[in-house]
């Protein structure tokens, strides 16, 4: 009996002779590759439901090398079971990351007219570029069959929903209590007896981004729960179950979205026990806080920072006014004593000593003041390159005589934001440098500066090999906290204060080996 | 002194004003010793009662808060005796000053405290190369 894949290559005559036209081409398509792989992602970043999917850069870079490898498979004439076997895998991962369908058709019409282009450059004849185009066709065509399969199981899986409601008449209240879950701004989620899912409001949906009937009959700690939260959080869920009465029934936890985010939610338990198996006897309800707690953060920081700031300006004229005199005084003193021949090499080293000291106060003073009055921002467009760019250049000089190398990793396409360009260099320029002061001590190393394009901000990224922060949790964006013997501990919380006052947003993720600093900035059209 | 102003030109003459007397006399003293004439004034109405006599003053360098009489109204009189008189602000309050100063036509030098005694110098002995004395 023919085969699906056998019939569909018959439906688009696609036999023998279309194979080897398409394999020639391979020799001088395949340096072209890489390109197509870097454009065609381009391309994703600049569509927010085509991005969602992904959960970070390191998937993007992995994702390039897949379609690398997928352009070299579809260009090595062997059209058989197997290959397609493999198509249809390769479709099913695309359904289950949950990328809307119609990207795939978008996603192919670029690679299609990217391989035609360079068929016609190196003289392909027609006949040709039409195999290759019907060889796409058939690609797509079985890449989509995992969506057919998807949405047949969904009907499936709705109609036996259906079923089973037609067979219980619900009351009239019934109705008014479901409206009531489904209306509600809370995520309710009832499970049966294992811990399985039964009930899944719209709210669930929304904040989780997996439908009801997809979710209906999987179990709730395993498919919603953040892993590291599973051992303690999971546990008490697990408890309630089992009809144990808890201390405390609402507490704070990590919920794990289909894209794979985290969202911080405080949960509530309520237990109802029922006599049938599948009945739901135990309501997780949950209010989503990722938002809120940002929000409390954000207001916290600048409470603190007002109260600072009122400080601020007296304090840095009580203290500019004894370090000028003693400034002045030190200046007479080395000078008194040239004159006099006086000076021995420890006099005069204790005078540079002093002079090194005033001038760590009054920088000490000025960035306190920088910190606690900031000046407003100056907003215009600035080319993110150019902005990197200018702040390696900054600091070469200092970086080759820590013998650290600095890389810049920037997208080809002009990447332009709205901010104030001597604001984010002073963030560059500090983050930067607190990477080559990290591996100094270490005798070196590498820093790379990277920036990249998404849906609507730019992530700029400072990376470096050094030994890591000695504390996953120092509060390193707070004032006065310093690692360095002397540091004024005010560098990366005025860096902070800059980023948020572009309304972006900057992270660090460290372990020895590897500290990054990632900062986003709203996109400049936003 | 290597510092001061060309050999053989006539001595710039400095008003400075300052509410800090000790810190000021060491001043004037090393400013005299490399070529400068320094009077000094305690604080803002000294310098304007002295700024009503002759001769004016090549140079004004004046601190920005006094009691009473701050640096800008120093130099507001100053200036009104002697429209182009080249003027250095010294102060705790940089962004004060040029904030305060913006209005000032030429604009004053502006220079924080704790100030360098080589920057100030080469900074005077630059103002006074453009005057003709
Ligand atoms: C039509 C053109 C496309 C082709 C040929 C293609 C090819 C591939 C291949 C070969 C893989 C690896 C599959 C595996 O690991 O078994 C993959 C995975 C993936 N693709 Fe695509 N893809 C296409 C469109 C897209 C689009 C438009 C997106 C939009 C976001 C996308 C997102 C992903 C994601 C998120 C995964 C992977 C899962 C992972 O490894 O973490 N793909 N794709």
């Amino acid at each position: 009996m023919e085969t699906r894949f056998q019939e569909m290559k018959r439906y688009a005559r696609f036999g023998q002779d279309d194979a080897k036209l398409v394999a020639r081409t391979k020799a001088y398509c395949a340096p072209h590759f890489t390109r197509i792989a870097q454009e065609f992602y381009d391309r994703i970043r600049e569509h927010e439901d085509a991005h969602a999917v992904f959960t970070g850069e390191e998937q993007i870079l992995r994702l390039q090398r897949s379609l690398v490898r997928w352009l070299d498979r579809l260009l090595a004439g062997t059209y058989d079971e197997s290959y397609f076997g493999e198509t249809i895998q390769i479709g099913r991962v695309h359904v289950k990351v949950g990328l809307p369908q119609h990207y795939m058709f978008t996603a192919m019409t670029l690679i299609r007219s990217e391989l035609d282009r360079i068929i016609v450059a190196n003289g392909g004849d027609a006949a040709t570029r039409d195999a290759l185009s019907r060889l796409i066709d058939l690609e797509l065509g079985v890449m989509i069959e995992g969506y057919r399969e998807h949405l047949s199981a969904r009907i499936h899986a709705k109609s036996e929903h259906a079923n089973q409601e037609l067979t219980r008449t619900l009351a009239r209240t019934e109705h008014r209590y479901i409206s009531a879950v489904e209306l509600a701004g809370v995520l309710i989620i009832g499970l049966d007896t294992t811990g399985a899912i039964r009930l899944f409001n719209r709210e669930a949906e929304r904040v989780t981004g997996y439908e009801r009937d997809e979710m209906t009959g999987q179990p709730f700690i395993a498919t919603l729960m953040a892993e590291d939260v599973v051992p303690t959080d999971g546990t008490r869920v697990a408890r309630a179950l089992a009809g144990e009465s808890l201390d405390t029934p609402v507490f704070e936890s990590v919920l794990r979205t289909r894209a794979g985010n985290l969202r911080d939610v405080r949960w509530q338990l309520a237990y109802a026990p029922a006599d049938e198996e599948d009945e739901v006897v135990l309501f997780v309800m949950g209010q989503d806080v990722t938002d809120a707690r940002a929000v409390e953060e954000l207001a916290r920081q600048h409470e603190k920072l007002a109260a600072v700031g009122t400080l601020a300006a007296g304090l840095a004229h009580e203290i500019r006014n004894p370090l000028n005199g003693a400034q002045l005084h030190v200046s007479f003193l080395e000078r008194a004593l040239k004159k006099a021949g006086a000076a021995t090499p420890e006099m005069n080293e204790a005078i540079v000593v002093v002079g090194e000291e005033i001038k760590r106060l009054a920088l000490l003073v000025s960035e306190f003041l920088d910190f606690a009055r900031p000046k407003p921002l100056k907003v215009d467009p600035v080319v993110v390159q150019a902005l990197c760019h200018r702040a390696v250049v900054l600091l070469a000089e200092q970086a080759a005589a820590a013998r650290v190398q600095i890389t810049e990793d920037l997208p080809a396409q002009e990447l332009v934001i709205h901010g104030d360009s001597s604001k984010l260099e002073q963030v560059l320029l500090n983050l930067l440098q607190n990477g080559v002061e990290a591996l100094a001590g270490g005798g070196g190393g590498h820093v790379v500066l990277r920036a990249r394009r998404q849906p609507r901000v730019a992530v700029i990224e400072v990376e470096d090999d050094g030994p890591g922060l000695p504390r996953a949790d120092a509060p390193i964006f707070d004032a006065f906290f310093s690692t360095k013997a002397n540091g004024t501990g005010l560098g990366l919380a005025i860096v902070h204060r800059i980023v948020t006052d572009h309304n972006g947003t900057i992270t660090v993720e460290s372990r020895p080996g590897r500290t990054r600093f990632r900062v986003t900035v709203p996109l400049g059209n936003q | 002194m290597d510092q001061g102003p060309a050999p053989g030109l006539p001595r710039p003459r400095i008003l400075l004003v300052d509410d800090d007397t000790r810190t000021s006399r060491l001043l004037a003293h090393m400013l005299r010793e490399d070529g400068f004439d320094v009077e000094f004034a305690s604080n803002g109405a000294a310098a304007i009662s002295r700024l009503t006599r002759t001769p004016m003053p090549d140079i004004l360098v004046t601190d920005l808060h006094m009691p009473d009489v701050d640096g800008i109204a120093v130099t507001q009189f100053a200036r009104s005796k002697e429209p182009l008189l080249p003027v250095v602000i010294v102060t705790g309050h940089p962004n004060m000053a040029i904030g305060l100063g913006a209005t000032l036509i030429p604009l004053p030098v502006v220079l924080t405290k704790p100030i360098e005694y080589a920057k100030l110098a080469e900074e005077l002995r630059r103002v006074s190369v453009g005057i003709v004395l």
